[in-house]
């Protein structure tokens, strides 16, 4: 009997689960959050696989408690490996310590050497045993009603959550599984006391993952056609918007190639509905000429990518935030357009959607920059709210005689009219263009039309959702993306400490906005740029338009790991 | 009980728009935005209901010329800005014009799975094999000895691309080839094109008096076909397959299932925030 | 093409058609050619295919006038009953170039008148219809005057040595 783990009552809890050759370790992991969801707690959870398509090691790491859960953390409390073929492999991603705890079936043979380096205890239950006491039994069910009793979860919760997870595959399947956990259960410690908050008492909370809530944001802003080509890892946008845009009326086209993908959207838009594709880095890439001419042509479009490891075809299955750059850098000319990304998995939703309004009211091309751990992590979150400006497109329903889709007005912005409208009649232009539309190459068109798709971006009132701003204090923290989970944690710790953090996270990055980051900024004596990168692309972006000072640091590291609170608190009250 | 206002015919010349083509005079698209207006004007089409959508190059410059909706986009992309368009707005005639150049060498592959989704759009392809707009390179369908190209000194030297057996190939459930030197033949292709529910490949010779101007010779090798249109793919191989590439009409037509998206609402998006809520 | 011969023209209103067909269709594509000098910097034969278009209008309405009291038929575009690609009165698109001159334009248009008188004379031949032999007659003879009349501005103009001049400056690429 090992001891108790020692936890203040609401400090999140880490779990990892790793196993091999289909011993279902992600399943495992899929439960474990869903029942997180029965029992009226919040949670996050992501994974890591080998290079295999089917039968290599795997890995869910789950973080979870009674409040908000907003990064995985610096380590995990515990480790249950259903085996143990390769699982050192994920030592770099499952950092573990003294205090941590291993658990593993008395006959799985040896821990691997790496994940025992930082001195965890090592716990043997009879698993495999148990399992196989139940008619096809299944190792990681029985892992789970252990897993869940050491956690504190209610044996309710974890049985909800099977349901949930399995319900699907029938009862000659459920069954099995729900004996294995109770089995399980029944081999556990005694509970640990986290109490689980049961329903009514549940604030209301959504399960889904970022490349889910990516869609939802979508929908919720009125997209009803997507154009897309499948990619690791947003293909699981397109794989969830596909029915549902047809329950709405809309439709999904799966595309030859990011190309066509990024032309479709367009051809959409231009016939009057918002519509939206998905991709990863290397597409990105393939639709840089098509996101200008939607830029050009003032067509309303959005363009999801989900960041991966780069450069090229890089490390698909891992997150990075490299591609900030060629989202804001990546058209050729000059054209201005919307570059924003997402702070959280629940944020996918309310970025997307925002996104999608301001893409459509200001007829340009939104990228949302959303990632890996973001778009394939799963997330036991308060529901996203709605932007609170409800933007829409500018519609010329009545065009009078000589109407001109591009006519200089104040804010930049002239309506559209769409095939089907009498009168309205006007040929789109990639090429610089008069007010009429009629191409141009003189000085003065150009100037003006320039002109005209700057201030329409430049100069229009964005609100507060441009960035998270917590906390006051000279020391401040900038960052972006998904990294704003960990910075917040650290952050929090460092309050907890005594030290004083700012910290802003940037949702809307370009156009930037100076004025009011600089407000933001105002008393900050020390900067932090932090960010999942190797070259510091925030940093230089900020630098670009002297931000700031010649003193700020950075902390930029590139992918396949995350950046965790504890180092980044290490930078943030690092050298001077 | 209410009568609707007959809606006056629109005249051919009134699909014009006041834009005077910058194409030069003499040049065979001429022909095709005549035949087009005809076209549009035999059917009865209402202007805002056509939209013309065109990619790069001389060919491409026809959206403006009409006075339709219209979008002029990228090089070699036009049938996939059609694509989109005509999925969300079926109830549109959708045309996409283009060259020889921007149709099957950057636009290959889109013209590929256009043939093969078969949505019901015209495709108008107006060849005079050559690039004209960017000095006169030779173009996928340029014989393989035309050696007047600085980029292809000796001649491409490559088989020409062709496109009714690619269309064919690909999918394409209406083919055919016209001229511009024959108009009153070009608009009854057009027409044909568009009512064909499916995707209407035409392939429109239409000479470039700058580049190319031995095409001037053209006129007096094309020669029409006397039968009807192939009616299924193995006629149609076989035709294709004795082809000259001068021989104008229907090649193939054949009534194949078109593609578009057609899903009624059966849910709200309250219904689907449901499903993730704990 | 269409190497077969048509149908003959039967009846009045059926000719009357045709005629007026002749004259708008070269009434357009004069004025898309005036344009399309005038874009091209050639105003003098600009200005002269406006001529043309002009006459082509004159002579349009002064067959809607013939044509008062008929019911003119609705005949599709490639029904029209002549045996070369289009209207025998509307120029070849091929034939003009930007560098044309005066005469050459000249040429083009009588070449035009030609055809019309042409085909007004075949109808006359062919038709069993009497009225419309005897309406087709006057048509053709006026065709002859207009070609007549072209002539005359022909031979007034000078005859240069080339048949072109070229243009010395390469070809510009817009896109």
């Amino acid at each position: 009997m090992s001891e108790e783990l020692v936890t203040t009552s609401g400090t999140p809890m880490a779990v990892a689960i790793t196993g091999s050759g289909g011993s279902g370790a992600v399943t495992a992991g899929m439960i474990l959050l869903e029942a997180v969801g029965e029992a009226g707690w919040f949670g996050l959870m992501t994974r890591s696989a080998g290079p295999q398509i089917r039968g290599g090691e795997s890995a869910a790491m789950l973080r979870f408690g009674p409040e908000p859960v907003e990064c995985l953390g610096d380590r995990f409390d515990l480790l249950v490996g259903l085996d143990w073929r390769n699982a050192g492999r994920f030592a770099d991603e499952i950092p573990l310590d003294a205090a941590s705890l291993v658990l593993t079936d008395s006959g799985a043979g040896p821990v691997p050497e790496a994940l025992l380096r930082c001195g965890p205890q090592v716990y043997e239950l009879p698993l495999r045993a148990a399992a196989e006491a139940v008619p096809q039994g299944r190792l990681n069910m029985v892992a789970i009603g252990t897993l869940g009793t050491r956690v504190g979860l209610p044996l309710a919760a974890l049985e909800g959550g099977l349901r949930r997870t399995l319900g699907g595959k029938g009862a000659k399947v459920v069954e099995p599984a729900l004996a294995c956990l109770r089995q399980g259960f029944d081999l556990g410690w005694a509970p640990f006391a986290m109490a689980a908050v049961s329903a009514p008492g549940a604030p209301e909370r959504w399960v889904l993952s970022g490349n889910d809530a990516a869609g939802l944001g979508a929908l919720r802003g009125g997209v009803r056609f997507v154009a897309a080509y499948p990619i690791t890892p947003a293909t699981e946008i397109l794989e969830w918007l596909a029915p549902r845009l047809e329950q709405l009326g809309g439709s999904l086209l799966q595309a030859e190639d990011e190309v066509a993908s990024v032309n479709m959207i367009i051809g959409a838009a231009f016939g009057g509905v918002p519509a939206l594709t998905a991709t990863s880095g290397p597409g990105l890439s393939l639709m840089m000429e098509g996101i200008g001419l939607a830029v050009a042509s003032e067509t309303p479009i959005v363009v999801v990518d989900v960041m991966r490891g780069g450069p090229s075809t890089g490390i698909p299955t891992k997150p990075e935030q490299s591609d900030l750059n060629i989202a804001v850098y990546g058209l050729h000319g000059d054209a201005p357009h919307l570059v924003l990304a997402p702070l959280s998995v629940g944020d996918c939703a309310f970025t997307t959607q925002w996104a999608v309004g301001l893409a459509e009211h200001l007829q340009t091309a939104a990228i949302v920059l959303s990632d890996q751990s973001l778009g394939q992590s799963r997330a036991v979150t308060a529901p996203a709210p709605e932007p609170t400006a409800h933007l829409t497109r500018l519609r010329q329903t009545s065009p009078g005689e000589r109407y001109q889709r591009y006519a200089l007005t104040e804010y930049g912005v002239s309506p559209m009219t769409e095939p089907g409208i009498p009168g309205g009649m006007y040929t789109a232009e990639g090429l610089e263009h008069t007010e009429r539309g009629t191409p141009s190459s003189a000085a003065a068109d150009h100037r003006v039309q320039l002109e005209k798709r700057r201030i329409k971006l430049d100069d229009f009132d964005y609100g507060d959702a441009w960035a998270e701003i917590r906390g006051e204090g000279e020391t401040c923290v900038l960052t972006w993306g998904s990294t704003a989970g960990a910075v917040f944690e650290a952050a929090e710790r460092a309050r907890a400490a005594g030290t004083p953090l700012r910290v802003i996270a940037l949702r809307l990055l370009a156009p930037l906005r100076r004025r009011a980051l600089m407000r933001a900024l105002e008393g900050a004596r020390r900067l932090l740029v932090v960010e999942q990168n190797q070259s510091g692309q925030l940093f230089h972006l900020l630098n670009a338009h002297r931000v700031l000072p010649p003193t700020a640091r950075r902390f930029a590291r590139p992918g396949p790991l995350p950046l965790r609170p504890g180092e980044i608190l290490e930078h943030i009250l690092g050298t001077d | 009980m209410e009568t609707a206002t007959p809606t006056p015919a629109v005249k051919a010349k009134d699909y014009k728009s006041d834009i005077t083509p910058v194409w030069c005079p003499g040049c065979g698209h001429f022909a095709v935005l005549s035949a087009l207006t005809k076209a549009l004007a035999y059917l009865g089409l209402p202007k805002e209901q056509v939209a013309v959508v065109s990619g790069i190059g001389c060919s491409s410059r026809l959206p403006a010329y009409l006075d339709s909706y219209g979008f002029h986009g990228l090089h070699g992309r036009a049938l996939a800005v059609a694509t989109g368009l005509k999925a969300v707005r079926p109830e549109l005639t959708v045309l996409v014009a283009g060259g020889d150049g921007d149709g099957f060498s950057i636009g290959g592959n889109h013209f590929l799975h256009a043939c093969r989704r078969n949505m019901d759009l015209t495709y108008i392809v107006m060849d005079n094999e050559v690039y004209g707009m960017t000095k006169g390179q030779a173009s996928p369908t340029t014989a393989p000895d035309w050696s007047s190209s600085k980029l292809t000194p000796h001649g491409p030297g490559v088989r020409r691309f062709r496109p009714a057996a690619i269309a064919l190939a690909a999918g394409a459930s209406f083919i055919a080839r016209g001229f511009s030197g024959d108009p009153s033949g070009l608009t009854r292709l057009i027409v044909q094109a568009i009512e064909h529910r499916g995707f209407s490949f035409l392939q429109v010779l239409s000479p470039c008096q700058t580049f190319r101007p031995e095409q001037k010779d053209w006129k007096r090798q094309v020669h029409s076909i006397d039968a009807g249109p192939a009616t299924n793919d193995v006629e149609a191989a076989a035709r294709i397959h004795a082809d000259d590439g001068m021989a104008l009409g229907l090649i193939y037509v054949e009534a194949l299932p078109v593609w578009q998206p057609t899903a009624q609402p059966s849910a709200s998006l309250a219904e689907i925030e449901q499903e993730l809520r704990r | 093409m269409s190497a077969s011969t048509p149908q003959p023209i039967t009846n009045v209103p059926e000719l009357l058609a045709h005629a007026l067909e002749l004259e708008s269709e070269s009434r357009e594509r004069y004025r898309d050619l005036a344009k399309g000098m005038s874009l091209h910097n050639n105003p003098d034969v600009a200005a002269l295919f406006e001529q043309m278009a002009a006459y082509s209008e004159l002579h349009a309405r002064s067959v809607q006038v013939r044509a008062q009291g008929y019911a003119l038929p609705e005949i599709a575009p490639w029904d029209f009953k002549w045996s070369c690609p289009e209207g025998r009165e509307t120029p070849c698109l091929d034939d003009v170039h930007y560098l044309m001159n005066r005469r050459q334009a000249l040429e083009l248009a009588r070449h035009n008148e030609i055809r019309a008188r042409e085909f007004y004379a075949q109808v006359a031949r062919e038709s069993p219809d009497s009225q419309v032999s005897a309406l087709a007659r006057e048509m053709a003879e006026e065709e002859r005057e207009h070609v007549n009349l072209l002539a005359q501005w022909i031979s007034r103009e000078p005859v240069s040595a080339e048949s072109l001049l070229e243009d010395l400056d390469p070809p510009h690429l817009p896109e």
